[in-house]
């Protein structure tokens, strides 16, 4: 049994149909991107898949439990499962460390110490652990980023869901930032990363899911998907961003 | 010109333990209102964000009718409307109860307005962390918004302070009560009405200094 299974997910606004059946497996230990234009949908599949949003019809089952039933406890659901938005989102009225702590002294009811051990030490897998004590306000978008990777991890999560982790960065930041979660594909942190940079899905994928208009049009490892597919839509997809 | 002041400070003495006492009044009222309408502020501004279309509608009107309305008729009608229907209540009460609507309908305003300036993505964060509504408002909305508002929060409790004089037209003898006796028993208008308006400008600038304070030790950059 894979940690999340989705099955034939579907979401519509309205009239329009965003995801359209979509149907895939995450391993424990995997790692998945998720690629494919804009507006195909990739968001939206994640905030289904934690319910952000509400799936309007489709199964995702986490950790052998059906996330979309009505009985079942999102919020603790949720706490499995590490966000990491583009923007950051990191709490702005608090200190970095406190960023990392809060959900720890929370919702895990974690003792103040041991929340703030737990809290540097994710912080130093990051290399931010020397700003501590600084706003968000004043780190640039790199070490917010960094910072908001650690708050996830702090969780001990089953799965790091990221959207689209490095388009707010400039070049040199978003580098780092790539390393960083390269490191964490390395120590078989399970991940689903949705990203429109080759450069990430390259160093941190086991394959990529490709995404059309709501359906999952592909799933392959990268090397395959990259270079002359036979499929025209992801040929002509690849070819332009490489 | 000149005034006669040393005839003043002959009235102000001998009055001066009832003046006290109704100075402390004032200070009392002052704070309570202050106190009270920052909780009834937060309560209405938590009940704007229900997911209730009648809470809202219903809460919303609320703010509108009290802030569209003077309090002093609103008070008016508590000290001399109700004791026709048998309800007589004492002009403590109606002051700490008027206030506490009045004030409260203005402060959710502030905060209403001020949570149009959190980040929707960070509220979305903390929901995906997994914290429930109560604990996002909490831990996440408060702070932010306590502080965007603050400055507008901060001007109100100094219009708590001199707004809390208009209870003397229900017979509560605040400071201004107090006041007025003298000036209506000593015909020193002029010099009355100076020394009072110089205790409320003590009093502002008391709030002031402590709102400084306050500033100091809870501002975040980044949130202002
Ligand atoms: N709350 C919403 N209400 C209506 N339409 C929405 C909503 N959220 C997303 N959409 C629509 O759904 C489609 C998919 O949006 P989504 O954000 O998932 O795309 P995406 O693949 O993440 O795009 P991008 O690469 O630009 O981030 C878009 O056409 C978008 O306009
Ligand atoms: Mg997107």
């Amino acid at each position: 049994m894979a940690l999340l299974e989705v099955r034939n997910l579907v979401k519509t606004f309205g009239t329009k149909t965003v995801l359209d059946g979509v149907t895939f497996d995450l391993e424990e230990g995997q790692t998945k991107v998720i690629m494919g234009p804009s507006g195909c949908g990739k968001s939206t599949l994640l905030r289904c898949l934690n319910r952000l949003e509400e799936p309007t019809s489709g199964s995702v089952r986490f950790d052998g439990k059906e996330m979309t039933a009505p009985t079942a406890d999102v919020r603790a659901l949720r706490q499995l499962i590490g966000f990491v938005f583009q923007n950051f989102a990191l709490y702005r009225h608090l200190t970095v460390l406190d960023n990392v702590t809060l959900a720890l002294r929370q919702l895990k009811k974690m003792p103040a110490a041991l929340a703030e051990e737990r809290a540097l030490h994710e912080l130093a897998r990051m290399d931010m652990a020397e700003k501590r004590d600084a706003y968000p306000a004043s780190l640039s978008g790199g070490q917010s980023q960094r910072v908001a990777i650690a708050r996830a991890l702090a969780m001990e999560p089953r799965v790091l869901f990221f959207d689209e982790p490095t388009s707010a960065l400039d070049p040199v930041m978003a580098r780092e930032v790539v390393t960083l979660i390269n490191r964490l594909y390395l120590e078989n942190v399970t991940i689903l990363c949705v990203t429109h940079d080759l450069y990430l899905a390259q160093y941190i994928s086991d394959s990529i899911i490709f995404l059309d208009q709501g359906k999952v049009r592909a799933e392959d490892k990268a090397e395959n998907l990259l270079s002359g597919h036979a499929d025209p839509v992801i040929a002509s997809f690849f070819g332009r961003k490489s | 010109m000149g005034g006669n002041f040393p005839a003043l400070l002959v009235q102000l003495q001998a009055d001066l333990p009832s003046l006290i006492s109704a100075l402390g009044e004032t200070v009392l009222l002052s704070v309570i209102i202050t106190i009270n309408g920052l909780i009834g502020g937060l309560l209405v501004f938590y009940l704007t964000l229900s997911n209730s279309g009648v809470v809202r509608k219903i809460i919303n009107g609320y703010i509108s009718i009290f802030i569209g309305t003077p309090l002093i008729v609103f008070l008016f009608l508590l000290y001399y409307g109700l004791p026709t229907i048998g309800i007589r209540l004492s002009p403590f009460v109606i002051a700490v109860f008027g206030f506490f609507l009045n004030v409260s309908a203005y402060n959710a305003r502030f905060l209403v307005t001020a949570y149009k300036g959190l980040l929707p993505t960070e509220l979305e964060a903390a929901k995906a962390q997994g914290f429930s509504r109560g604990q996002i408002f909490r831990l996440v909305t408060a702070p932010q918004v306590l502080r965007l508002a603050a400055p507008a929060l901060a001007s109100q409790a100094i219009q708590n302070t001199k707004d809390s004089s208009i209870v003397f037209l229900i017979q509560y003898t605040e400071f201004f009560a107090g006041m007025q006796e003298i000036a209506m028993r000593s015909f020193l208008f002029f010099e009355t009405y100076f020394v009072t308006a110089l205790v409320y400008l003590l009093l502002v600038s008391v709030i002031v200094l402590a709102m400084r304070r306050l500033e100091r030790r809870f501002t975040i950059p980044g949130l202002s």
